[in-house]
């Protein structure tokens, strides 16, 4: 029995080590998984989804009622510009989340005061444009989402025009 | 047996433990670290970076993409008021008062949190497609069958279901206690 002691000490310790491990990664794995799929439009370029289906779930527990439209983002070329022109009475918010899936950046509408605004997204250090409101990241990767609120899903026909005013792009101009 | 055949039992049994384990852990989705109220559980601590990494891994499975509390609460409930995991073979009432919340909807998803298709294609219902009786209360069946009257969540025959609220920028009141707010009721009628 002894001559096990060693080797269930060893199992033990890489059980512990693996189980943090794991859980450390997991967020980061899920998070590439869904770059990936909300990303089929491209990288750094708003995709305006349509609405949760059945065969239409690219994230766990998407709900019916928003509107979401995406941004997976890549700041390795430089930083990105968000314009968010939310849809005037109805609940709108960006949410920018980071590669760790935690959440760096929330404003929605009414904080906006219902008008237009832009957000710049950058990593520490890189060069930004004057004036402009900057969130920075530790991390390259990540998702902006903008959610948009309807009372039914018919609705959307309406209000596709004004949610396709928001966007986002590479800041090519740091003036 | 060799002293590293047993050093490599146990290096890849304690792998496959780890692994285990951490699947285990944060498999507890938006029921675990939080508050109770009813059938509902939630957790404030959604959506921040004060969160701890088996919150964290936890809710990237259960909710990625999910918002912080001042945003949004996600609330989940798995069974009906007494306690019973909710099936789609059975009917439910599932009724309330309009709730402290710009908006607020609930959404029927399967066991893994996706949603599952029914000829009607609805999956939610929220604050401005439910009607208020005289009491001011709204009142919704959740059943695999449309109800005689009334509002229809279809529920999905043979299959475990489970609900998520969202309560969109939620009051001051109701976020002071979240665990004593009143939140609707899910009351099983029949299978």
């Amino acid at each position: 029995m002894r001559s096990w002691l060693g080797p269930l000490a060893l199992g033990l310790i890489v059980a512990v080590a693996t189980a943090y491990a794991a859980i450390w990664a997991i967020p980061y794995g899920l998070m590439n998984v869904a770059i990936d799929r909300l990303g089929q439009g491209g990288v750094n370029t708003m995709s305006y989804g349509n609405l949760a289906t059945p065969e239409r779930q690219p994230v766990v527990r998407p709900s019916p009622d928003l509107a979401y439209s995406s941004c997976p983002y890549d700041l390795s070329g430089g930083p990105i510009a968000i314009d968010v022109a939310p849809v005037p009475g109805r609940y709108t918010s960006l949410s920018i989340f980071d590669a760790a899936t935690d959440v760096i950046f929330v404003r929605n509408d009414v904080e906006a005061g219902g008008k237009p605004f832009r957000i710049i997204v950058a990593r520490a250090g890189q060069a930004v444009p004057k004036g402009t409101e900057v969130v920075r990241t530790n991390h390259d990767h990540g998702i902006a989402l903008i959610r948009l609120l309807l009372k039914e899903p018919a609705e959307i026909g309406g209000l596709d025009a004004i949610r396709r005013q928001s966007s986002c792009g590479t800041v090519t101009k740091l003036k | 047996m060799k002293g590293w055949h047993r050093y490599t039992i146990t290096l890849v049994g304690g792998l496959a433990v780890g692994l285990g384990a951490a699947w285990a852990i944060t498999g507890g989705g938006l029921r675990d670290g939080g508050i109770e109220n009813g059938p509902w559980s939630t957790s404030l601590g959604y959506g921040t970076k004060a969160t701890d990494p088996i919150t964290r891994a936890a809710v990237a499975r259960a909710g990625l993409l999910a918002l912080p509390a001042k945003e949004t609460v996600y609330w989940s409930a798995k069974t009906d008021a007494a306690g019973a995991p909710l099936d789609g073979n059975c009917r439910y009432s599932l009724s309330g008062t309009p709730l402290d919340a710009r908006w607020w909807s609930v959404t029927i998803y399967d066991e893994a949190g996706y949603l599952v298709a029914n000829p009607a294609n609805i999956w939610s219902v929220n604050g401005a497609n439910v009607a208020l009786d005289a009491k001011g209360e709204w009142r919704v069946t959740i059943a695999p069958t449309k109800p005689a009257e009334g509002a229809w969540l279809p529920g999905t025959k043979g299959q475990p279901f489970h609900l998520t609220l969202r309560m969109y920028n939620p009051g001051k009141a109701f976020r002071a206690d979240p665990a004593k707010a009143v939140l609707p009721q899910i009351v099983k009628e029949g299978c």
